[in-house]
């Protein structure tokens, strides 16, 4: 039992925050916003440089077949940049769905490499994030999963996360990669580390600002309200962070609980981040209410998060179903069950 | 990052386990607010102390048994898993006992840690006084050096444990030049000495657990001073570490707390509301996530780590948690929750417990002081 992060584990992430902080800095998001491009080509290449693409890809396809846990760690990363690349989607959801199909060999490697994307179709309202430039979509039917190699576009959804590119529903076609429920399970878990990243940003990004601006001649920072809401902000993120690693881990071993672990994780992820957005914004004062200030690119892509694979009402009744339902053993000699 | 037991953390779990089902009350026990149930309390300290179970982390040499944190979490599971009673000597063991450890000469550990594991002496804690509370640092009440011995006048308040422990500590103002957290000292006292006079303050709930301490000219040995003169502030402020940390709240109480109120909820389901359906889970929801912090603290410890005011985060979060769940089951409960006792002379210990829980944000420093702290010391924004 040692419920602590590796060394290796956190030199990999710091430099993966190092790296976003370096190249995707908040100038870049207002560019990819104000010129419309939305995703980066330097963005991309750089994470496939750093081998992000093939974090979980395995060795043999030219990967570094590494685990969820280590890709729930950069997920958070990728959160605080507000990093809109679809990533996530294929290198760390697709990916272990591909490995479990088994066959996929040559398609992994290209993910690795950068030649293959895959787009993934959400199972609950069927949207797909990205599919400009895939060349695979992973869609479901009737709870299974299908590897379209040509998928056909949508039409294009408004979201309000200006950087987010979602397409409605399309009919696909192609062969069954797997049962449903693990596209649901791999994708919420990651938006869930998302939300764990963009909610410890916002908090940052108001504290900062409470102690440089100043009214009745001293920074507001310095008065107990103010104060107040920034800790609760705190003590949320404390809390929602080994859930992430927990549900990462469960996953990974597929444990028969796993389900009910991503569920926990992604509705406290999602309230954390919606929650400290709206304390972040209220410290901010009207300059929070703008365009110009930053915090608006982390709250709204928490607003599509927290409604993306399964929404708080459909994770809560996951839990329900284990917890008042009885499938889950729960009480003190239960804690990792 | 390993979050299964090993085989030897298992045989000990099922250690504790058969212990526990051997020896634990049959019948939970009155109160230890009251003094019918403080001696039954004192009494299954000692039966513990019997089973060597008095403080598992401590050195074999202090009557513990030289176990790890995560053994330390093992055995509090199954403390509460068998509804084990609530330990009246939690200011010992889990405040004043790692302070002495820390902070202690070789002869006070010996002299005072031993008692404490056995349940021989129950501790009281003196910190408020009657305006000092929130701000600890207003402390007036003064321990003038004589000789050998310090001579105490003044008066505290709120002290746990004090209207029948059998010992007491606190901060007491040795330079009375001094101001603010300067020239305080940690002391430790009998409560029997002569000058002390205690009057039992009855709390919300009607019972006497706490109590007012007069001191009037009372003798105290020099030696009973733990760390230099002068350093009290520095010894208290370690302490309040334990106290809001990883020891005083295991996650046991709260899952188990959590699979009680789940249970009761499938009792009234019928007539439940959506609300208090979801309240239940985020009961159980945050019981799971404190759990884990927990296990992640103490991990971090166990490899040379250590918490300073990240102690503050989790006595916000328990003391929350504790309350949110004792209200649902209070709006489980309806009309019945106001009733003391249950059909028959059932104790209704959801009220007890309610009760109980909005002391929570109060003591162990107040909630507002923990978020300032928070926000002063780990966010780092201005005083």
């Amino acid at each position: 039992m040692d419920f602590r992060i590796t060394e290796d584990r956190a030199a990999l992430v710091d430099s993966v925050r190092d790296y976003l902080a370096g190249v995707h800095g908040v100038e870049r998001l207002r560019a990819l916003d104000a010129d419309g491009s939305a995703r980066s080509d330097e963005l991309r290449r750089g994470l496939t440089e750093m081998g992000l693409r093939g974090l979980l890809v395995p060795e043999a396809q030219g990967g570094l077949g590494l685990s969820l846990v280590d890709a729930a760690l950069i997920a958070i990363e990728l959160g605080r940049a507000a990093v809109a690349e679809p990533l996530v989607d294929d290198a760390f959801v697709a990916v272990p769905l591909l490995i479990a199909a088994g066959g996929q060999e040559a398609l992994l490697g290209a993910i690795a490499t950068g030649d293959a994307r895959v787009a993934l179709q959400n199972p609950v309202n069927g949207w797909v994030a990205d599919l400009d430039g895939a060349t695979h979509l992973i869609a479901e039917r009737d709870g299974r999963l299908l590897l379209d190699a040509a998928p056909a576009r949508g039409e294009a959804l408004d979201s309000v996360d200006p950087l987010r590119r979602l397409q409605a529903p399309v009919a696909a076609k192609g062969d069954d990669v797997g049962a449903s429920d693990a596209l649901l399970d791999h994708a919420a878990l990651f938006a869930a580390a998302q939300g764990v990243g963009l909610a410890e940003a916002m908090l940052a990004q108001a504290t900062d600002y409470a102690k440089i601006r100043t009214q009745f001649g001293q920074p507001i920072g310095s008065f107990q309200a103010v104060k107040h809401h920034l800790a609760s902000a705190a003590v949320a993120i404390e809390f929602a962070r080994p859930l992430l690693l927990r549900a990462a881990l469960a996953l990974e071993q597929g444990l028969a609980s796993a389900p009910v672990h991503v569920s926990h994780a992604k509705l406290a992820a999602a309230d954390l981040a919606w929650s400290v957005g709206e304390a972040a914004i209220q410290v901010h004062g009207a300059m929070g209410y703008t365009y110009e200030v930053d915090l608006h690119f982390w709250m709204k892509r928490a607003w599509a998060l927290a409604g993306a694979w399964g929404d708080r009402a459909f994770h809560l009744a996951r839990i329900d179903a284990a917890v008042i339902g009885g499938s889950l053993p729960i009480g003190p000699a239960h804690s990792f069950a | 990052m390993e979050l299964a037991y090993t085989p030897e953390q298992q045989a000990f779990r099922a250690e504790v386990r058969d212990w526990m089902a051997a020896n634990v009350p049959a019948r939970p026990l009155v109160t230890l607010e009251r003094e019918e149930g403080y001696h039954q309390h004192v009494a299954w300290e000692r039966r513990l102390a019997e089973g060597n179970w008095g403080m598992v982390t401590w050195p074999e040499a202090y009557g513990g048994r030289g176990l790890d944190l995560i053994q330390w979490l093992i055995f509090e599971e199954e403390y509460y898993r068998a509804q084990a009673p609530l330990r009246v000597n939690q200011n010992g063991i889990f405040l004043l006992g790692p302070t002495i450890m820390e902070y202690g000469t070789d002869e006070q550990k010996a002299r005072f840690l031993t008692p404490m594991a056995k349940g021989e002496v129950i501790w009281a804690q003196a910190w408020s006084e009657p305006n000092a509370g929130s701000d600890m640092a207003a402390i007036k009440t003064r321990a003038v050096r004589d000789g050998d011995h310090y001579v105490i006048s003044g008066q505290k308040t709120w002290s746990s444990r004090a209207s029948f422990a059998d010992w007491g500590f606190g901060l007491f103002r040795t330079d009375p030049e001094s101001k603010r957290h300067k020239g305080l000292s940690f002391i430790l006292f009998d409560l029997n000495t002569p000058g002390i006079t205690r009057r039992p303050i009855r709390q919300f709930h009607g019972d006497p657990g706490f109590a007012e301490l007069f001191f009037d000219e009372v003798r105290v040995p020099v030696e009973n001073r733990i760390a230099a003169e002068g350093e009290g502030w520095n010894v208290a402020m370690a302490t309040a570490g334990f106290e809001r940390g990883l020891m005083l709240r295991s996650p046991a109480r709260f899952q188990a707390a959590a699979a009680r109120l789940v249970a009761l909820f499938r009792e009234h389901r019928d007539r439940a509301s959506p609300a208090a359906r979801e309240q239940v889970l985020a009961a159980w929801m945050g019981a799971q996530a404190y759990a884990y912090n927990t296990y992640a603290v103490a991990s971090k410890i166990m490899a040379g780590g250590h918490i300073g005011a990240e102690a503050s985060l989790n006595k916000i979060f328990w003391s929350e948690l504790d309350r949110a769940m004792h209200r649902t089951a209070m709006q489980l409960l309806g009309a019945t929750a106001e009733l003391r006792q249950f059909a028959g002379d059932r104790a209704n210990d959801w009220l007890e417990g309610y009760i109980f829980s909005l002391a929570g944000p109060i003591y162990a420093g107040s909630n507002e002081i923990q978020r300032n702290i928070i926000a002063e010391r780990l966010l780092g924004l201005p005083r």
